[in-house]
């Protein structure tokens, strides 16, 4: 692999970051008109749609379940989402595996005893992308469930953290990626702050997986907070409503 | 009286409490979707229709069988009614009135005193936002009544039947409902909303 240089001599980040900021993040919820429920999020380059439709008959049919609400996640990158060549678009290899992992995400929090025999339908697009597309899908579909009305335990709020030349930081960019030694997904319901994703690429030691983790957790809070208030611009007007 | 906005996961009450839009996680009433909590009660802000007993609803006839008929209830759930139930001849696209007599485990409903609308339209709105198009004692209700002049029946499910007089600015006066449910003063901007569309003055029995 090609080495590059991913500190500067401030001990700071090529972005400038020190080792917990975030890059600057924002969401909006209710950005598509046909879905039941959408939201954007733009974190740092990245840039993610997602849509929730449902609950909904299920197709195909025989996945229907009597007991509970199936959950569909459907994760994939626009062909011009990066400087690199992501082929024809739809699904890939990749992709299919990312989805796979973020419907797990939600079948635990979503109350899917709630609505036996339908499907809830996930769908996340990446526009653009700069390294931590899952944990910005993960974030945009959360909030998407909320403003479909979907009920749910908790939100997710996932943030990635990683090693680069020998420093755990928070929230890797495509190039601390590509050329830091490891990185690590994290999402966290903060109900009761359980992990409800973990996944990791390359190599950690015990140590630096629970600073890494810990770190992971108070840079989930930030997003969380972003979280809430992205849904109060939405819903907040009904803070002084009356009785009814 | 307070009032504070609820996001899916807020802890909304110590005890064990069931109401709609929560979930009862080690003893404690937590939020499942946004909503409002006021002293002990949680008025969700979205939802998802589920039949009731008891429940009358706007629906489309959707399938026509040998022994009755499937209809589609602005829900995830459909309801069906046996031609048992009445002497009229349905087809497919027809708008109906029932009441929901029986819901069986995975939310079907079976229907019973099917009527059918001819003329009109219909509009749709979150089933959550009903009881404001009501108002107290039906108070909204009557009042979009009396401008407009309007024949409206509402379906619990959130579909909602117009015919005759001004149906359009029924109309507009249900969508700013729906999108204005739960802000202050929702009546008397009604008031004023209908009064400068007709240019007439609230009668005193519409203004409960």
């Amino acid at each position: 692999m090609t080495e590059k240089k991913l500190l500067g001599d401030d001990g700071k980040r090529l972005s400038g970051r020190s080792d917990v900021d975030l890059r600057p993040l924002s969401m909006s919820v209710g950005i598509l008109k046909q879905a039941n429920g959408s939201a954007m999020v733009e974190w740092g380059k990245n840039k993610v749609i997602a849509a929730v439709y449902g609950p909904r008959e299920v197709f195909p049919k025989h996945q229907t379940n009597p007991h509970k609400a199936r959950i569909s996640f459907r994760y994939v990158m626009a062909p011009f989402c990066s400087m690199e060549e992501h082929g024809r678009a739809g699904p890939n290899r990749r992709s299919i595996e990312i989805s796979k992992v973020l419907k797990h995400v939600f079948e635990n929090l979503v109350l899917v005893n709630q609505f036996p025999k339908t499907s809830v339908d996930i769908s996340t697009e990446v526009i653009q992308s700069d390294g931590g597309t899952r944990v910005a899908a993960l974030t945009a579909a959360s909030l998407a469930l909320v403003d479909a009305g979907i009920p749910m335990r908790d939100l997710v709020s996932p943030v990635s953290v990683g090693k680069i030349e020998g420093r755990i930081v928070v929230d890797l960019d495509k190039d601390e990626d590509n050329f830091g030694s490891s990185d690590m997904p994290v999402g966290f319901s903060h109900r009761t702050g359980e992990i409800v994703l973990w996944q990791m690429d390359g190599m950690l030691t015990r140590d630096e997986l629970a600073k890494g983790l810990d770190m992971a957790f108070e840079a989930s809070k930030k997003v969380r907070e972003l979280q809430l208030e992205a849904l109060k611009a939405k819903y907040g007007t009904a803070e002084q409503a009356e009785t009814g | 009286m307070m009032q504070k906005i609820i996001s899916p996961g807020e802890q909304l009450f110590e005890k064990p409490l069931d109401l709609e839009g929560t979930f009862v996680d080690d003893g404690r009433t937590y939020a499942s979707v946004m909503g409002l909590v006021r002293d002990d009660r949680f008025v969700p802000l979205k939802g998802h229709y589920l039949p009731v007993p008891g429940d009358y609803v706007v629906g489309i006839v959707i399938v026509e069988k040998f022994s009755g008929y499937i209809v589609e209830l602005h829900s995830p759930y459909e309801g069906n009614f046996s031609n048992r139930e009445t002497r009229e001849a349905f087809a497919v696209g027809d708008v109906i009135s029932a009441k929901v007599a029986e819901v069986n485990e995975v939310h079907a409903a079976t229907l019973v005193e099917p009527r059918k609308f001819s003329g009109g339209t219909i509009l749709e709105v979150d089933y959550v936002k009903v009881p404001r198009i009501i108002g107290k004692n039906g108070s909204m209700l009557a009042m979009i009544r009396d401008f407009t002049g309007c024949d409206l029946f509402i379906g619990k499910n959130g579909r909602i039947y117009l015919r005759g007089g001004n149906t359009t600015l029924a109309s507009m006066a249900i969508m700013k409902i729906d999108a204005e449910a739960h802000t202050p003063g929702l009546t008397d901007r009604m008031r004023e909303f209908l009064e400068a569309a007709t240019g007439k003055k609230a009668s005193p029995e519409s203004s409960v």
